[in-house]
C-alpha cells in the first residue's frame, strides 16, 4: 500500500519522548484507517482519495437520511454504510450527521423500499453467518410481487449495492424465463409498441425512400408487361405441351380433381415406374442441360437481386429465423403485387377448399378406408429389391 | 407505467444477462421497442436453424456484439441421401461477413453445412479469441483446413468434427498445434480416416490439463490407448479407436489399469471391431458411466448384457440390435435411470431378421425405466397393443422415433394399420416433441396426430397416409409444428395450398416423391413471399413438363432473406411477385 500523507498534528511539545509516543500513536491510527479502507474499498470500490480523510464524525452511531417523499429517518451507521452511495456521502461530503444535513437519497428509493434494503444489510452485516444461511435468506427475501421487486432492483442500483442488484436481477430473470412476450408485457406493464411489421419482419419494404418505391413500381410494371407478352404468346403457340395457364385455371383444375383420389394414385404409380428406369441411368446430361438454361435465364434476368435484398436488409429491422412470432399469418397484411381482384379470388377459393375438406371429412374417411384395402396391393412395386434398397437408404444413420 | 420504468439500461441488461435460452431471448426482444433495443445489444449467442432464412448481413446488423453463432444448413433428410449433392448450405458467405464484423467471435457451430479450407483459414486468421469449432455432419474441407485452425487459434478449447466428411490428406495436421498450446478442452476426430501422428497426440494430451472430451478415430490402435489415457486421466468423455488387437495379456492389464486411472470418466464411445475378451478392461469405469455408445460395436447379446449390467447409472445407451429382446430386458432391470435409448439395425438391407429383436424389447424398457424420455428404435415387427402399452407406461416420452424396417408393415398380430398404436402414443405422451412414423398407416393416424400432438415440433413421415386429408390434419392441428419431412406419401396440392399460412409458422417442410404438382408450387411461391418454395428436380426444368406434373422433391422454408442465389442447376425457387424478374421462362 502506498503512503498516505496525513498532516501530522503540530505539537507544541519539546520533549522528544512524548513526540515519539505521539508518532507511534499516529502511525497506529493510520494503520487502522488503512485496514478499514482496505475492507471498504474491496466491498465498494471506492477511490483512494475518498478513504483518505476520516473525520471524527464517522464514529457516530446514527445517520440521517431523507427519502424521495421528503421524510427523514435515522438508521444505524453501520447499516447505512453498507450502501456505497451513502458511504460516499458521509465520507466525501460529511453529510448525514444531523437532521439538518440529512443525506438525500435518490428518487428511486422510497421509505418502504429503504427499510427492505436495510433489512437486507442488517442480515448480511453479521459476519458469522454461513453461506447456506445467507443463500436461504436471499431466496426468501426476494419473494415479493413483481412491482415491488422492480422497485427494489431500481433502488439497490441507485444505492450501488451490487450484491442486492445481482440478487434481484436474477429473481427478475427467473420471472421472465419461459414466458411469452404478451405475458411479460402484462407482468411488467410494458407498452405493446412494436409494429406488426417489426414483429413479423416482412420482405416488403418498410422505408419511405422514394427511390425504392419507384424502383418497385417500375419492376411491377415490367413484370405485368412480361406476363401480358407470355399470355399473347400462348394464344399463338401451336404445341400444347407448354402449359401457360393462368393461376385461375390452375386452381380450378386442382379443385376439380377433388373427387378423384384414385387419379392421384395412378399418376404416382406411373411416376414411380418412370423414376425407377431413370435411376439406372446417370442423368448427368440432363443436369448439365438444366444448368446451362439456368445460366442463360439468369444472364438475361433483369432483376438485380443483390441490390434489392441489400436495400431491404439495410432499411428494415431484422429478426433471425427463430424470432418469428407464432402468430397466425394474416393474409390481408401482405401486398405481394398480385392484382387484388385475382388475389381475392385465390383467397376465396383456397378458403372454400379448406372448408370443404373439413366438412365432408367423415364421408371421405369412410370412402378412403374402404377403398384403402385394394389400393394397397397396387402400391407395392413388383421390383422388390430396388424398392427395398431405395427405402433402406432411409436408415443411413438414424431416422 | 411500466414497472421497469426507472431502470437504467444497464440494469435491464444485467437482468437479461441471466437469461440464456434462445426462446427466452426471442421473447424478450418482442416485448416492446426499448427491450428490443437493449436485448439486441447484449445478445451474445444466436442460433439460426436454417441458414437461408436470414442473411449474414441481417444478423450482423441486428446483433453487433455476438460471440457465438450456430447455423444449420441442409434439411434433415440429407442424412438419408435424399438431398442431391450440391444443393447448398455453403457457409462461406457467413464466415466472410463475420470475419469483418465480429473480430471477437468465439464460437462457431455448424450442422449439415459445406465449409471449405479457405473458410477454415479465414476463421483461423480473423478471430483472435476463437474458442469453439463444432462441425456436425459437415463436408467440403480437408485436414489442411484443420491444420490452419490448429496452428493459429491460440485459445481454442473445442474442436469437434462429429460425423463430418473430411478429406483426410494426412494425419500430420495435429502437429500444427504449437507447443505453447494448452487450452484444449474437447477434441473429437472420430470421423477421420487416417491415423493422426500419435506422438503429437500424446504430447498434446499431456500439455492440456483441462481436457475433458477425447473422441479418437478408428485408426488409433488399441495398444496405444493406455498411453494416451495416462496423459489425461481427468477425461470425462472418451471415444476409443479400434477396440481389438492381437490377444496379449499385458495389453489387457495395461488397458485395464489405464481405465482404472480415469476416475472421472462418464461417457464411452468408439469400440470399432470389438474383441469381446477386451471388454472387461472397461469394467472399472462402468459404475460411473452415464453414457454408452456401442453403435459401432458388433458384440453379441451375452457380452452386451454382461457389460450393461455393470452400469447402473446409465442415462443414455446407443446400441446395435444385437442386444436383442433379452438384452433389453436386462437393461430394463439394471438401468433404472435410463433417459435415452437408441437401437440401430445391424443388417437393414437383409430381407430376413438376423437378430431376435422385436417389439417386446422396447416394451420391457418402457416398463422398467420410468425416466425414459427419448427413443429411437429399429425393428421388424410391431403391434398396436405394444404401442398402447408403451404409451401408457411412458407418458413422459418427448422423442419417439420408431422405424419398422420394411415400409408399410402392418400390425403383425392383427394385420391392421398401426394407426391406433401411434394414436395412443400421441394421446398419452402429452409432451411429445419429436415423432417418426413407420409401418402401415392410413389418414387416421394423422387425424390422431393433429388432434393430440399439440406440443409436437418435428414429424417425420414415410410411406404413410392415403390422401391429402392426412397432411391437412397435421398442418391444421399441430400448433407447435416446426419441421415436417415427408417422403413417398400420397399428399398433393390441396392440403398444402389450404394450409399455406401455416407454412410461415414453421421452419421448413420437405416433401419428396409425393404428389405435389409444379403448378401448386408456383401458386404457393407467388402467394407467399416470405417462403422460399424450392423445387428440386433432377429430371430437368419443371417448365418442360405440364404444370400438373408432380415435382420430385419440394423444400419449403420461411425466410426473410428472399430467394437464395447459390442454387445448383437442379433447384428452382418459385418466384413471388414482389421479387423482381422472371420465372424460368426465357425472355424473348
Amino acid at each position: 500500500m502506498e503512503m498516505i500523507k496525513f498532516r501530522l498534528p503540530v505539537l507544541v511539545c519539546n520533549d522528544l519522548y512524548w513526540r515519539r509516543v505521539i508518532v507511534v500513536l499516529w502511525e497506529f491510527l493510520i494503520c487502522c484507517s488503512k485496514l478499514a479502507r482496505f475492507y471498504f474499498s474491496n466491498w465498494f470500490n471506492m477511490s483512494e482519495i475518498d478513504m483518505a480523510v476520516i473525520k471524527p464524525e464517522m464514529m457516530r452511531p446514527y445517520i440521517w437520511l431523507e427519502t424521495s417523499d421528503g421524510s427523514i429517518q435515522q438508521v444505524e451507521q453501520e447499516i447505512a454504510m453498507y450502501c456505497p452511495l451513502i458511504c460516499k456521502e458521509i465520507i466525501q461530503k460529511g453529510m448525514g450527521s444531523s437532521k439538518s444535513c440529512a443525506i438525500c437519497l435518490p428518487q428511486r428509493v422510497s421509505p418502504a423500499i429503504l427499510s427492505l434494503i436495510f433489512d437486507y444489510c442488517r442480515f448480511h452485516l453479521v459476519p458469522g453467518r454461513s453461506n447456506k444461511e445467507r443463500k436461504s435468506y436471499d431466496e426468501k427475501f426476494v419473494r415479493m410481487d413483481t412491482k415491488r421487486l422492480c422497485e427494489l432492483t431500481s433502488a439497490a442500483d441507485s444505492l450501488q449495492l451490487k450484491p442486492l442488484v445481482d440478487l434481484t436481477s436474477r429473481a427478475l430473470a427467473r420471472i421472465i424465463e419461459g414466458k411469452s412476450p404478451e405475458e411479460i408485457r402484462e407482468i411488467f406493464h410494458l407498452p405493446d409498441d412494436l409494429t406488426e411489421e417489426e414483429k413479423l419482419e416482412p420482405l416488403k419494404n418498410t422505408t419511405d425512400d422514394p427511390r425504392i418505391r419507384l424502383l418497385n413500381r417500375l419492376y411491377a410494371k415490367k413484370r405485368k408487361e412480361l406476363k401480358e407478352r407470355e399470355r399473347l404468346k400462348s394464344v399463338e403457340a401451336e404445341e400444347e405441351h407448354v402449359d401457360k395457364r393462368s393461376v385461375d385455371d390452375l386452381l380450378s383444375f386442382i379443385n376439380g380433381n377433388d373427387e378423384d383420389p384414385k387419379g392421384i394414385k395412378t399418376s404416382k404409380n406411373k411416376k414411380k415406374n418412370r423414376r425407377k428406369k431413370e435411376q439406372h441411368q446417370k442423368s448427368s446430361s440432363l443436369t448439365e442441360a438444366s444448368k446451362v438454361t439456368k445460366k442463360e435465364v439468369n444472364g438475361q434476368n433483369i432483376r438485380h437481386p443483390n441490390s434489392e435484398a441489400d436495400i431491404i436488409a439495410e432499411t428494415s429491422i431484422s429478426h433471425t429465423e427463430d424470432v418469428f412470432a407464432h402468430k397466425e399469418f394474416d393474409d390481408g397484411d401482405i401486398d405481394d403485387g398480385i392484382d387484388p381482384a385475382l388475389k381475392e379470388k385465390i383467397d376465396r377459393e383456397v378458403e372454400d377448399f379448406a372448408r370443404r375438406l373439413n366438412s365432408d371429412w367423415p364421408e371421405r374417411m369412410q370412402e378412403l378406408l374402404s377403398s384403402g384395402q385394394e389400393r394397397k396391393t397396387t402400391l407395392f412395386s413388383p421390383n422388390g429389391n430396388g424398392f427395398l434398397r431405395r427405402n433402406a437408404c432411409m436408415f443411413f444413420h438414424c431416422f | 407505467m411500466a414497472y421497469t420504468f426507472s431502470f437504467p439500461e444497464e440494469v435491464l441488461e444485467h437482468v437479461f444477462s441471466f437469461i440464456e435460452s434462445e426462446r427466452d431471448r426471442n421473447a424478450i426482444s418482442l416485448v416492446c421497442k426499448s427491450w428490443y433495443e437493449i436485448e439486441r445489444w447484449c445478445r451474445r449467442k444466436v442460433f439460426v436453424g436454417n441458414c437461408y432464412a436470414v442473411s449474414p448481413v441481417m444478423v450482423i446488423k441486428r446483433f453487433p456484439e455476438l460471440r457465438s453463432i450456430a447455423l444449420k444448413g441442409k434439411p434433415h433428410f440429407a442424412d438419408f441421401n435424399l438431398v442431391p449433392e450440391g444443393w447448398g448450405g455453403y457457409v462461406c458467405p457467413w464466415i466472410a461477413a463475420m470475419a469483418c464484423a465480429f473480430p471477437c467471435l468465439e464460437e462457431i457451430r455448424l450442422k449439415r453445412m459445406v465449409i471449405t479450407d479457405e473458410s477454415l483459414e479465414l476463421i483461423a486468421k480473423s478471430f483472435k479469441n476463437f474458442k469453439v469449432l463444432v462441425l456436425t455432419s459437415c463436408e467440403g474441407f480437408t485436414t489442411d483446413g484443420l491444420a490452419a485452425i490448429a496452428a493459429n487459434c491460440r485459445n481454442l478449447k473445442e474442436l469437434d468434427l462429429q460425423e463430418s466428411e473430411v478429406d483426410d490428406l494426412s494425419g500430420h495436421w495435429l502437429s500444427h498445434f504449437p507447443d505453447s498450446f494448452t487450452s484444449l478442452v474437447s477434441l473429437n476426430i472420430s470421423c477421420l480416416g487416417n491415423e493422426v501422428t500419435l506422438s503429437a497426440l500424446e504430447r498434446l494430451l499431456g500439455r492440456c490439463p483441462n481436457l475433458q472430451t477425447l473422441r479418437l478415430n478408428r485408426a488409433v490402435p488399441l495398444d496405444r490407448l493406455p498411453n494416451l489415457l495416462r496423459r489425461c486421466p481427468q477425461l470425462v468423455e472418451l471415444g476409443t479407436g479400434v477396440y481389438s488387437t492381437e490377444m496379449r495379456p499385458e495389453v489387457f492389464s495395461n488397458l485395464e489399469a489405464a481405465f482404472s486411472g480415469c476416475k472421472q470418466l462418464k461417457s464411452l464411445s468408439g469400440f470399432w471391431d470389438v474383441l469381446p475378451s477386451y471388454l472387461p478392461a472397461v469394467y472399472p469405469v462402468c459404475s460411473r458411466l452415464t453414457s454408452l455408445n456401442l453403435s459401432y460395436a458388433i458384440i453379441q447379446s451375452p457380452d452386451l448384457i454382461k457389460l450393461i449390467s455393470q452400469c447402473p447409472n446409465l442415462l443414455r445407451l446407443w446400441v446395435l440390435d444385437y442386444i436383442e429382446d433379452a438384452g433389453l430386458y436386462n437393461l430394463a432391470a439394471s438401468c433404472k435411470d435410463l433417459r435415452e435409448l437408441r437401437v440401430f439395425p445391424s443388417d437393414p438391407f437383409g430381407l430376413e431378421p438376423n437378430v431376435a429383436l422385436t417389439e417386446k424389447g422396447l416394451v420391457s424398457v418402457s416398463e422398467g425405466c420410468p425416466r425414459l424420455q427419448s427413443v429411437l428404435y429399429f425393428c421388424r415387427q410391431m403391434s398396436n397393443a405394444a404401442l398402447h402399452t408403451i404409451a401408457l407406461n411412458r407418458p413422459n416420452l418427448t422423442r419417439f422415433r420408431l422405424c419398422i424396417i420394411e415400409p408399410r408393415t402392418p400390425d403383425y398380430l392383427t394385420h391392421e394399420p398401426l394407426d391406433s398404436g401411434f394414436g395412443a402414443i400421441v394421446e398419452h405422451c402429452k409432451d411429445l416433441q419429436r415423432l417418426s412414423l413407420s409401418g402401415l398407416l392410413t389418414d387416421r393416424v394423422f387425424e390422431y396426430i393433429g388432434t393430440y400432438g399439440k406440443k409436437l415440433e418435428m414429424l417425420s413421415v414415410a410411406f404413410a397416409g392415403d390422401s391429402d386429408l392426412g397432411l391437412h390434419h397435421v398442418l391444421s392441428g399441430c400448433d407447435n409444428l416446426r419441421k415436417l419431412e415427408i417422403r413417398d406419401c400420397p399428399f398433393g396440392d390441396k392440403a398444402l395450398l389450404a394450409n399455406a399460412a401455416k407454412l410461415e409458422t414453421m421452419r421448413s417442410l420437405w416433401m419428396s416423391s409425393c404428389s405435389v404438382s409444379y403448378g401448386a408450387c408456383k401458386v404457393l411461391g407467388q402467394k407467399m413471399p416470405r417462403l422460399n418454395v424450392e423445387v428440386i428436380d433432377e429430371r430437368g426444368p419443371p417448365d418442360s413438363r405440364p404444370d400438373n406434373c408432380p415435382v420430385e422433391k419440394l423444400y419449403i422454408y420461411r425466410t426473410i432473406a428472399g430467394p437464395r442465389l447459390d442454387m445448383p442447376g437442379f433447384v428452382w425457387t418459385m418466384e413471388d411477385d414482389s421479387s423482381l424478374g422472371l420465372s424460368d421462362h426465357a425472355v424473348d
